[in-house]
């Protein structure tokens, strides 16, 4: 027997999903499309990390943005949500210890996470506390919907012949 | 029928029916994950393809004559040590270091003791609201260089530095600049106008950041790069003991 209690929580919980599919989804798209404009900055952006070689930070950050919102577009319309959630959450877990490395490293670097990066000027500080803490809101965003991927208003809802 | 077998034959058919609801969400699950890989490797493709037409672009650039280092600096004087400076006409440290360390710099060039390779380079296009000035500025420091002025255009850009999240100066200030020292030349002009200089502009940011440069100014004395205390950028006297040191 469900409680009353239960049955708010089980109306509630597929728009909790969906605001989070929303704006994980706006999360992709604002990062990826203020990159796609500049290339070569993303590719600085990059390689300002120093992880890996220049050719290869060339195209990590060519295809990157691309990504971001083809990921974004797919999350927005709710196609494999558990699927997109899940590869939202390795790249947040991925740019996490980017930036933590870089931070431990006392590299002085803009994390370019919503911008096209790079090494900081004279006088202008780090944020890679703040950064790292953002992430992890997204990365709780993504785990959220690998966990509970069924949401209102997608793709997925129309395919499995949700209400 | 029994009671009891019609309570066998529905849930006979609740089981069938769950059956082909599970077969549907797997299908559904199966098809919609290859359409979600196939996406993204088509984005990551994209950016691959962009990549390689980007590529082709700033290797077909032609870098003005009076380029050295592979077509990436304009040198002044022709003294034993080497000093390399990777400038941005948008970024404020470089024009503080110009303003301190720049006098000193250009009278050891004149003197015969360093050749002063300035390396313009363009990354803070980000800054300047979409108008690129980074790039422009470069590009018709170029253009200036080809017309014998390099320096004092450079000098005047550095004087008149806009801030960063301004529009930069347009092409006609900058025109304007170089006509204030003397560069009216339609060569010149047309250079500047039609932009004839930025796809060097790219070429030569690439360069300095395949070399590892990430950040402006990027001081190079005698082949290694020289940093002030705790990362940042040398003062006058650091540059000059270590121009000193190298000379030997």
């Amino acid at each position: 027997m469900e409680t009353a209690r239960q049955s708010r929580m089980a109306v509630a919980w597929p728009w909790i999903g969906t605001a989070a599919r929303v704006g994980l989804a706006a999360v992709w798209l604002v990062a990826g499309s203020l990159k796609v404009g500049d290339l070569a900055a993303s590719a600085r952006a990059v390689h300002a990390y120093d992880l890996m070689s220049y050719d290869t930070a060339k195209v990590v950050g060519a295809v990157q943005p691309f990504l971001e919102i083809a990921l974004g577009l797919l999350l927005l319309i709710g196609l494999s949500t558990r699927l997109t959630a899940a590869i939202s959450a390795v790249l947040m877990t991925v740019f996490i210890a980017g930036i933590a490395q870089a931070w431990a490293r006392g590299l002085r670097i803009d994390c370019g996470c919503f911008s096209t990066g790079g090494q900081l000027a004279e006088g202008v500080g780090t944020a890679y506390g703040i950064d790292i803490l953002r992430d992890l809101a997204f990365l709780a965003l993504s785990g959220f919907l690998v966990r509970w991927p069924r949401t209102r208003f997608s793709v997925d809802g129309v395919l499995l012949g949700d209400r | 029928m029994s009671k009891g077998s019609k309570d066998r034959a529905v849930k006979a058919r609740q089981i069938v029916a769950e059956q082909k609801a599970r077969e549907r969400r797997r299908t559904v699950t199966l098809w919609t994950s290859v359409a979600v890989v196939l996406v993204l490797f088509v984005a990551g493709l994209i950016g691959y393809t962009k990549l390689s037409g980007q590529d082709d672009t700033t290797a077909a650039a032609t870098a003005p004559a009076s380029a050295v280092d592979d077509g990436t600096a304009f040198a002044v004087g022709s003294g034993p040590v080497t000093v390399d400076i990777y400038e941005d006409f948008m970024c404020p440290a470089c024009g503080s270091f110009e303003e301190t360390t720049g006098p000193t710099l250009k009278q050891l060039a004149t003197d015969g003791k360093i050749t002063l390779r300035f390396h313009p380079v363009a990354i803070l296009d980000r800054f300047s609201n979409g108008t690129a000035y980074s790039t422009r500025a470069a590009a018709a420091s170029a253009a200036a260089a080809e017309a014998g002025k390099f320096v004092e255009f450079h000098d005047a850009l550095y004087a008149n530095r806009p801030a960063e999240n301004t529009d930069g100066l347009t092409d006609a200030a900058m025109l304007e600049l170089a006509a204030g020292i003397g560069l009216t030349s339609e060569t010149f002009t047309d250079a500047v106008n039609g932009g004839t200089y930025k796809a060097w502009a790219a070429q030569a940011t690439e360069k300095f950041a395949a070399k590892g440069y990430t950040g402006t100014p990027t001081i190079v004395v005698g082949g290694e790069k020289l940093t002030g205390p705790n990362d940042t950028v040398p003062d006058t006297a650091l540059v000059t003991e270590t121009i000193g040191k190298a000379a030997g």
